[in-house]
């Protein structure tokens, strides 16, 4: 799980500093190797100890699997670690929508189309619900394929064919198999019928088993039946017991410890009273695919949200554009905030502005991503920006009156913005909430 | 041409109407602060008009000049056009002041294998019997002589010229100065009788602000003299961005090459000058200087080193011969400048890796270069990482309320008695204090923290009752001199503001150490040595240093000042000519980590903002004694 | 030898205990205990340590308060005795925070109207309490006097330290008998330094919850989950700085722009889904008290916690 050090890589390069590999000398390729930047074999004279310790370092120790096919599809596995600020957590969990193969057809597509169409935009970006999963309840192979026949009609999203009996899987599959459906589920007594339509069709397989060591030989049952594409259902009644079962499952894989346990993770969410607990607890810990009943407005959106939280890279900030933005429709006596382009200081600024229903203007310059702290700590934020930004985005035809709010964590700024910039600075508060009554109180153009 | 009269020393100059002032004052010889590069902005080039018309519009530098400035006549020596004859006052504060350059090298025990040659030598003068041609003869005596063979030593034309007429006057007893070159052996110069032992080199340590040199003797290695100079530079800008700025304008390569090769020579002169010797008797010259100075010295230009990507145009060795660039030395005599590593390290830190000797010892080392800008090196002689950041001006005394440089009359050590709070001071020259340098703000802060008087944040403890501890104009301050006691008529205090900004200066120091540890797998204790390069280094106090977290804990007995690192390794390579060889393979060894792409380093850097360190278990003995001090403070 | 999750921490979380009862001297029905964990929350067979702490807040001055969060509770919100009465019969938190939100207007002076607030709070509810003072250096010496002279006993919570102010927090804590809550700006090593800056001053560690202050989602939360896992995963690889029970408080989200557009019914569904979804990863992510303003968040952010926490889910109160 550790990385290696750059230092310890050099140790096992050759020291030839013969330049084949791009680089000027063997350890700063260590340096790129550490960093993932760079592949061992570009190295021509690795011996074989070498190569087995930093293959297997680079190698993602989570099995890659992909659903579905076209636009819609999705990627799962190669995850590194086991907490995101290690690294990045790297592909989100798909949202996978249920219906039972007894729902009407017409209520079937409507809920696809929903799945299909509904789309949240974010910090630019199109935020959906992943696909639709089909339950065989019935237990009659028409029913399902007609069932499938449904959601293929109206969409051609990702989809996960849920029974455990071969015929009524080979009958949904004859629809849908050629789209790369994941199949639900292998388990010890039919495993060899899952994995031969598995292979028929090219498709993921997920397996399920009573506990962790029953599912490790599953899959490498599945493995010696040549299907290694798929995923581990861990779905228990028990939260807690989903909770410790993710958790080992991803400990075993990043550390290699147990590689039959390196797939992705299949979570059934439709469980009662509880689906909001396990849809979180899914996309917090490890889980890619999550299936569950149809989500209301309100939680779709905070269940997206989240996911979108938990995927970001958390070493790359989001950054704003820096610029003048206006909040409401402000007037030439509009205060004027200053504030940075990171994205949490920016958004929650302007919520607590929004809130505040004064008109006013927020000028962002550019701390390359950091927050206000941390951006006057480390020198990022200095006057002469400001004066800069002023000129730059004519602040000065935007409002009629020279006054500056600045934020209160920059108020050891305050004097040298004042003087580079010849506009008089008020000192905001340091907590953006109270911004609102600060502009009350304190705000006179 | 308008006259231009400077006061109070009545130095006058001839200028084209139009010019600046600061231009007449350079011209005439006078070194002005110009932080900005001379773009109106730092308000540092104030100077006084006395009589005359210049072209000056007030109005646009109002939030500079105050109201009573304007009416005194005072301006801006940068942006004031020179209309007819002017009589102009220049103001101390003005004026680039004397500092203290470091120019000792400390002893550096190294081979004497110069890279240059003299050989007296008494031909036998031609006869019909021997009519083998002037340069062969001299060659063979050579040869005969101990020196190169004959047919390895080529002879330039310049040279060649003048061997009949020197053989001849000097009735066939003449001295022939030999060089090794990159091209092989070469004859440098030939001359009358016996001036074997007039062979000399320079050593030059080419800094952004100052400039030493160091005369040696390569027929024993004795040193013969030192000089130092101001960078002319300066009057073109403070730091090192602004003269790459500077030199982007048309002209400006040019003129700021032509100050370097100038200020080079002042000092050599100088150097020259205490040493009693000729300066053409200087035969080789070996600059170590960062990569934008050695660029600009050479003529390259530096523009591309400042924006993405980031490239020097060179980053091996130079040679040529000093003459070409204008250095006032022996017509043939060489010119060494060290290789770089990148375009923020460059050969004036090779430099102090070659003269700290880490280079080539199996013990890990970390050597430290501070200035506004600073420099780390981790390694051995097998690996070496380094990287370069901006420390901030903090730790040279800038940007904090009574900072200033370490000039006379700076307070450079402080002890406070943590009973009664009642610091005990000694300035540079003993004058009485005008401010507090770079070595005192370290004391002082860790004196505070010792006293319980600052948290380990920097933030001053206010619940104390003492008279020093009061609350400033904006900030809560402790006073370190009471008005009384000063030069100036005013306390002088330190802010809370002025803490952190230097505990923002030392974590970035800290913060990079630990990177590049962090990057290697390396702790603390495997550390052998910590080397301090630069005047900052040579004068603080290690103990302190290591108490506030500027550099990580080791036993003090490992941190060694190695003063002006830069021209102990030029005095390394220009005595041993072995050496040189060595900085190409140190140059290609160091990997170079840029901190801005570590993910990690902000990481650090926060850590680093306490005192000393976030994790106080990278400084087991300073907790120690911290907790001793908590407990003594808790019981007065 | 079945697989299982592996635990080699070295670390346990210490325990802080809120609130006093009759015979601790103070006067509350019960008292709460938050830490103890050898493992991330909800982790091993039988997990150390206590079920989370569900909290709800309240305000003194309710115009500085979500309005969605004040509808939610009617009349009550207008008077901060009968609103804590209110939550501890309708709402059923553990822990009733009480925010001094009068306290943030500007030229404030009313201490003792503050006084008064927190001795008809505590008379009003018998539950374990947590009061957020002023945040203002200018006042927070009198306001911290105030709150810690008229909870004395009672061990409640007291927020909030901050780096920059600190000292006046702590001595009331000290003086009274209280502990404090350590705020940070969503950093580890703030969070550390400032637990370090409490210890140096005489507050033991016992007495310190950290609050590394939580983002709403979609705004910055993303930072307070992970800065929480690395608080959590360092205390627990042995950093005592850093091994106390953390709080996180969903101050944030019922003043995003989704919650605050949405009308009636919508605007408490958002509200409530904005709150679970923010507080339930944080208690994943470590959070031993995870606060919430709209009481319909309470029973359903309780239940998914022990779900969590317990082996047997639903296995009777």
């Amino acid at each position: 799980m550790a990385s290696l050090k750059p230092l310890d890589i050099y140790k096992l390069l050759p020291k030839k500093n013969c330049k084949e590999c791009g680089d000027p000398t063997c350890l700063t390729f260590a340096m790129k190797l550490a960093g993932g930047k760079a592949q061992p074999d570009q190295c021509p004279y690795l011996d074989e100890n070498a190569k087995a310790i930093l293959g297997a370092s680079t190698r993602p120790p989570i099995q890659k699997v992909k659903i579905g096919v076209g636009e819609r599809s999705f990627t799962l596995g190669e995850e590194m670690v086991q907490y995101r600020h290690e690294k990045t957590f790297i592909h989100e969990p798909g949202i996978m929508t249920a219906i039972p193969d007894t729902m009407p057809g017409d209520r079937i597509k409507e809920i696809t189309t929903d799945v299909r169409d509904y789309v949240l935009t974010r910090i630019g970006t199109d935020l959906r619900l992943n696909g639709i999963a089909i339950r065989c309840e019935s237990g009659s192979p028409g029913e399902f394929s007609r069932a499938v026949e449904a959601v293929e009609s109206v969409a051609d999203l990702p989809e996960v064919l849920m029974s455990t009996d071969p015929v009524c899987m080979e009958a949904g599959l004859g629809v849908s198999g050629n789209y790369r459906p994941l199949i639900h589920a292998a388990t010890h007594e039919n495993y060899q019928e899952m994995c031969r339509l598995a292979k028929k069709f090219s498709c993921p397989l997920a397996i399920r088993a009573d506990t962790l060591d029953s599912l490790a030989d599953l899959s490498s049952k599945c493995a010696t039946e040549g299907v290694s594409n798929l995923l581990l259902d861990l779905t228990s009644p028990s939260l807690h017991e989903v909770l410790n079962r993710t958790t080992a499952v991803r400990q075993h894989a990043v550390t290699r410890q147990t590689p039959a346990l390196g797939y992705p993770v299949f979570l059934d969410c439709a469980q009662p009273g509880l689906e909001d607990a396990f849809l979180v607890t899914g996309v917090a810990k490890f889980g890619s695919v999550l299936v569950c009943n149809p989500l209301s407005q309100p939680v779709r959106k905070a269940l997206l949200v989240l996911r979108q939280n938990i995927y970001t890279d958390p070493q790359k900030p989001i950054q704003i554009t820096p610029g003048l933005y206006r909040i409401g429709s402000p007037g030439k006596d509009a205060p004027v905030l200053l504030s940075v382009n990171f994205s949490l200081t920016f958004f929650t600024l302007q919520g607590y502005l929004e809130a505040s229903r004064v008109p006013s203007l927020m000028l962002v310059v550019d701390t390359e991503g950091l927050s206000v702290l941390t951006a006057v700590a480390s020198g990022k934020l200095q006057e002469a920006m400001v004066k800069e930004a002023i000129a730059k985005f004519d602040l000065g035809n935007a409002v009629s009156h020279r006054k500056l709010i600045i934020p209160g964590y920059a108020a050891p700024l305050s004097g040298r913005i004042e003087d580079a910039t010849g506009w008089k600075v008020l000192v905001g508060p340091r907590d953006a909430a109270d911004i609102a009554e600060f502009l009350l109180q304190e705000w006179k153009p | 041409m308008p006259t231009v009269t400077f006061l109070p020393s009545f130095r006058k100059v001839e200028i084209v109407k139009g010019s600046t002032i600061l231009e007449a004052a350079q011209k005439a010889g006078f070194h002005i602060n110009v932080v900005c590069g001379g773009q109106g902005k730092c308000g540092k080039c104030k100077v006084i008009v006395k009589s005359g018309r210049t072209e000056f519009d007030h109005e646009q530098y109002e939030s500079i000049l105050s109201a009573a400035e304007v009416e005194d006549g005072v301006c801006l020596a940068c942006q004031a056009k020179v209309i007819d004859d002017l009589r102009v006052v220049i103001p101390d504060a003005t004026l680039v002041q004397e500092q203290q350059i470091l120019v000792d090298s400390g002893e550096i025990p190294t081979a004497l294998n110069p890279a240059v040659w003299k050989y007296f030598l008494t031909l036998v003068p031609p006869s019909l019997d021997d009519q083998s041609p002037d340069l062969t003869r001299l060659l063979w005596e050579i040869e005969k002589s101990g020196g190169p063979k004959e047919r390895a030593i080529y002879a330039p034309l310049e040279v060649i010229r003048r061997i009949p007429r020197v053989l001849r006057d000097s009735g066939w007893k003449i001295t022939a100065t030999v060089a090794l070159v990159p091209g092989g052996y070469r004859l440098i110069h030939v001359e009358k009788g016996d001036t074997a032992s007039h062979i000399y080199g320079a050593a030059v340590d080419l800094g952004t602000t100052t400039i030493v040199v160091y005369i040696r003797n390569l027929a024993d290695g004795h040193i013969m003299g030192i000089g130092s100079s101001y960078n002319h530079q300066i009057s073109c800008g403070e730091d090192i961005l602004s003269r790459v700025t500077y030199a982007k304008s048309g002209g400006g390569l040019t003129k700021l090459q032509s100050l370097a090769v100038d200020s080079i020579n002042v000092a050599l002169t100088e150097a020259s000058n205490s040493a009693g010797i000729d300066r053409e008797d200087i035969y080789e010259v070996v600059v170590a200087g960062n990569t934008i100075m050695t660029h600009i010295l050479m003529g390259i230009d530096p523009a591309y080193m400042i924006e993405e990507p980031y490239v020097p145009v060179v980053r091996r060795y130079l040679t040529t011969a000093a003459q070409r660039i204008g250095l006032a030395v022996g017509e043939n005599s060489g010119l060494f400048i060290f290789p770089a590593v990148s375009d923020f390290i460059g050969g004036d830190i090779i430099a102090d890796i070659l003269a700290s000797g880490m280079a080539e010892s199996e013990e890990i080392s970390l050597l430290i270069d501070i200035g506004t800008n600073f420099e780390v090196v981790l390694g051995n002689r097998d690996w070496m990482f380094t990287c370069a950041g901006a420390a901030g001006p903090a730790l040279e005394g800038g940007e904090v309320l009574f900072g200033m440089r370490a000039n006379p009359g700076a307070i450079e050590r402080i002890t406070i008695d943590p009973v009664t709070l009642v610091p005990s001071f000694s300035t540079i020259h003993n004058q009485k204090p005008k401010g507090i340098c770079g070595s005192g703000l370290i004391d002082l802060l860790a004196q505070l923290l010792e006293a319980c008087v600052i948290d380990r944040t920097g933030r001053i403890n206010m619940t104390i009752a003492h008279e020093r501890i009061r609350m400033g104009r904006h900030v809560p301050e402790f006073v370190v001199a009471w008005k009384d006691e000063t030069a100036i008529g005013r306390d002088i205090v330190v802010t809370e503001n002025d803490i952190k900004a230097l505990i923002m200066s030392k974590a970035s120091v800290l913060a990079a150490c630990q990177t590049l540890m962090n990057k290697a797998g390396i702790a603390r204790g495997e550390i052998s040595r910590i080397f301090f390069a630069g005047a900052f280094g040579n004068y603080l106090d290690k103990n302190h240093a290591i108490t506030i977290g500027l550099i990580p804990e080791v036993p003090v007995g490992r941190v060694t000042g190695i003063g002006n690192g830069a021209i102990a390794g030029a005095n390394i390579a220009l005595l041993n000519r072995r050496k040189k060889k060595v900085l190409d393979e140190i140059a290609e060894k160091i990997a170079y980590v840029e901190l801005n792409a570590e993910p990690a380093f902000m990481d650090e850097y926060t850590r680093s903002c306490f005192l000393p360190h976030t994790d106080l278990s990278l400084f087991p003995d300073v907790e120690t004694k911290l907790g001793q001090c908590r407990i003594r403070r808790g019981s007065t | 030898m079945g697989i299982s999750t592996i635990s080699d921490w070295t670390g346990q979380i210490g325990e802080l205990v809120i609130g006093a009862t009759r015979s601790e001297g103070g006067t509350r029905s019960r008292t709460l205990k938050v830490g103890g964990e050898k493992d991330l929350n909800g982790i091993g067979n039988a997990p150390l340590g206590y079920p989370a702490v569900v909290a709800y807040e309240i305000a003194d001055d309710p115009d500085l308060w979500p309005a969605v969060a004040r509808h939610a509770v009617g009349d009550a919100s207008s008077d901060p005795a009968a609103w804590a009465r209110f939550a501890e019969a309708e709402i059923r938190p553990d822990l009733i925070r009480l925010y001094c939100t009068s306290t943030r207007r500007r030229g404030f002076s009313d201490c003792a109207a503050i006084r008064k607030t927190v001795e008809e709070v505590l008379q009003a509810t018998s539950l374990p309490i947590s009061i957020e003072g002023s945040n203002d250096p200018a006042i927070d010496s009198e306001v911290y006097q105030k709150i810690g002279e008229a909870a004395a006993g009672e061990r409640i919570l007291l927020g909030t330290a901050e780096a920059g102010r600190y000292r006046s927090v702590a001595a009331a804590a000290m003086a009274y008998g209280h502990s404090i809550i350590a705020q940070s700006p969503i950093d580890i090593n703030l969070a550390k330094q400032l637990n370090i800056l409490l210890r140096e001053i005489g507050i033991p560690r016992d007495r310190i919850a950290i609050d590394p202050y939580t983002g709403a989602l979609g705004y910055g939360f993303e930072y307070s989950y992970s800065v929480m896992e690395r608080i959590r995963t360092a205390a627990l690889k042995g950093d005592e700085d850093l091994a106390m029970p953390m709080i996180s408080s969903a101050v944030d989200s019922l003043t995003i722009k989704e919650v605050r557009e949405a009308e009636g019914e919508d605007a408490d569904r958002i509200a409530v889904a904005w709150e679970l979804y923010a507080m339930l990863p944080a208690y994943l992510a470590g959070a031993a008290i995870v606060s919430v303003r709209h009481p319909e968040t309470v029973p359903l952010i309780r239940d998914a916690c022990s779900s969590l926490f317990q082996v047997h889910p639903g296995g009777g109160e």
